[in-house]
């Protein structure tokens, strides 16, 4: 088993918005970042993974199991979190644990209460009284501490300072140091999947627009930085996307190289994911 | 199954306290020969269970649920045994308090009076449960208190029918037919009823999104 998730062309209808044919594979011992605008299906797709949602068509196998047929035992080895939703918040962290002790087969006390130190979060305050960021903490914590092989977070670094962000990102790292496991996490803060991912999955209005590996992207794309003749040289095949902004042209291309050697355009930037994201949603082609 | 009964237990502990004082009253009012209202200690248990759905559903536990193992099945599954465990352990008290007040009203336990009384009060309560989970599965447990009021209107309204239009010395000769196997019938329609709502429960959830 190469990949930890394959996703097949996974098709969800609703009133007003469609996820069409998603398709991406997360390979063993990897870290896939799923970008996308507030809206694209990033947590769709996450709920149509674990079961959320059902009326879906599509394949999805999970350590090589279907994820409907073989549901308890996938959902074993998984951890979770997800945007908003969570244990009552009339519960204190002891209440979880010993919920969780009955839950999951190799839920791990010890693990729990070593993060819950970790994090600073006291054993026996209600839910209620945590902030957003020990929230956060809370549900990384859960999701950990039953020893899971594929971890699916949907935002989970939102509303954490950038310390926190750092300490978890750090933990994130240490988990993935088991070449057996996997983590597909969304997030809006591009730039700490920049220093983590190995993949980046960029999914926009229901469809998959990328599926890389980040350094792959990171090298070989670039913004192209032009005047108006300049850009009126370039052949429509040589880039994806362009955007015109008040003094210059910038323009999206997916092999720097080639391009400088085909043109005499000497501002070709590095690009960032929000770069990216903003070139590929509101950029023209 | 385990653990989602102790987060439901762990849940409504902060509501044992308002029992404890339910428990309190109960026996004073008992002792004084004030009003008998041992029917209040279970109901408030499948009050108290109802208010879990709340909880769940502002945080949206459902959700989440269902990424655990077994989630959707569990989810139902447990709320009805701690439900169930909750009018039983409560009940078994109420049972217990009556026995001592009856003890110290008249110097004598009259067993079986106390014993059908009670019987009465769990089928009730469990008829509470069995109309209530459903349609706080299908509707959310907010329209499910709506729900409620309607049930009882219902109930009044086809009681006190019937108490005037029906030939009464018939249900009386019926009743003294049946009074031998009373508690067994009760006790059967019972199981089946709680049985075949946690089986519509169980396909409403089945199937429900998030």
């Amino acid at each position: 088993m190469k990949n930890i998730l394959e996703i097949k062309n996974l098709y969800k209808k609703y009133d007003n918005f469609e996820l069409k044919d998603v398709s991406f594979n997360l390979p063993k011992g990897t870290i896939m970042g799923f970008i996308g605008e507030n809206g694209a299906g990033k947590t769709t797709t996450i709920k149509a993974i674990l079961n959320i949602i059902q009326s879906y068509s599509g394949h999805i196998k999970i350590f090589g199991l279907d994820n409907r047929k073989d549901e308890k035992q996938i959902k074993e080895d998984i951890g979770v979190v997800l945007d908003d939703m969570f244990f009552p918040e009339i519960l204190t962290p002891n209440d979880i644990n010993k919920s969780m002790a009955g839950i999951y087969k190799n839920w791990d006390s010890k693990m729990f209460q070593y993060y819950l130190k970790e994090f600073h979060l006291l054993p026996n305050k209600q839910i209620k009284t945590f902030s957003k960021g020990m929230r956060k903490k809370l549900e990384i914590a859960t999701a950990l501490a039953h020893k899971p092989k594929l971890l699916i977070l949907d935002e989970p670094t939102s509303g954490l300072d950038p310390i926190a962000r750092a300490e978890i990102i750090s933990i994130f790292q240490k988990f993935i140091e088991d070449a057996d496991c996997s983590i597909l996490l969304s997030s809006h803060i591009t730039t700490d999947l920049e220093h983590i991912a190995d993949y980046i999955t960029f999914i926009s209005n229901g469809k998959i627009l990328l599926s890389k590996a980040t350094n792959e992207l990171l090298d070989k794309y670039g913004i192209v930085k032009c005047t108006e003749a300049e850009f009126k040289k370039i052949d429509k095949k040589d880039y994806v996307k362009y955007k015109k902004t008040k003094y210059q042209y910038e323009v999206l291309t997916t092999d720097k190289k080639s391009f400088k050697s085909k043109y005499d355009i000497k501002v070709i930037d590095k690009i960032t994911l929000d770069d990216l994201m903003v070139l590929m949603i509101k950029g023209e082609e | 199954m385990l653990g989602f009964i102790k987060k439901d237990l762990a849940m409504i502990k902060s509501n044992f306290k308002l029992l404890e004082i339910l428990i309190v009253i109960y026996t004073l009012m008992g002792i004084c020969g004030e009003m008998d209202i041992s029917f209040i200690l279970p109901f408030m248990s499948v009050m108290i269970m109802i208010s879990t759905f709340s909880y769940d559903n502002y945080n949206k536990w459902d959700a989440y649920a269902i990424s655990l193992p077994d989630g959707r099945k569990n989810s139902v599954r447990s709320k009805y045994v701690a439900t169930i465990l909750m009018v039983f352990i409560v009940s078994i008290i109420t049972l217990l308090l009556s026995f001592i007040i009856s003890y110290i009203n008249t110097k004598t336990i009259n067993y079986e009076q106390i014993l059908i009384s009670l019987l009465g009060t769990i089928f009730a309560t469990l008829l509470v449960l069995t109309f209530m989970y459903p349609i706080i599965y299908k509707f959310g447990v907010e329209k499910a208190r709506i729900g409620i009021f309607i049930i009882v209107f219902v109930m009044i309204i086809i009681g006190s029918f019937l108490a005037q239009y029906l030939d009464m010395t018939f249900i009386g000769k019926s009743l003294s037919f049946l009074e031998n196997y009373l508690v067994i019938i009760l006790i059967i329609i019972t199981i089946i009823m709680v049985y075949l709502s946690y089986k519509i429960s169980q396909k409403i959830f089945m199937k429900k999104e998030f």
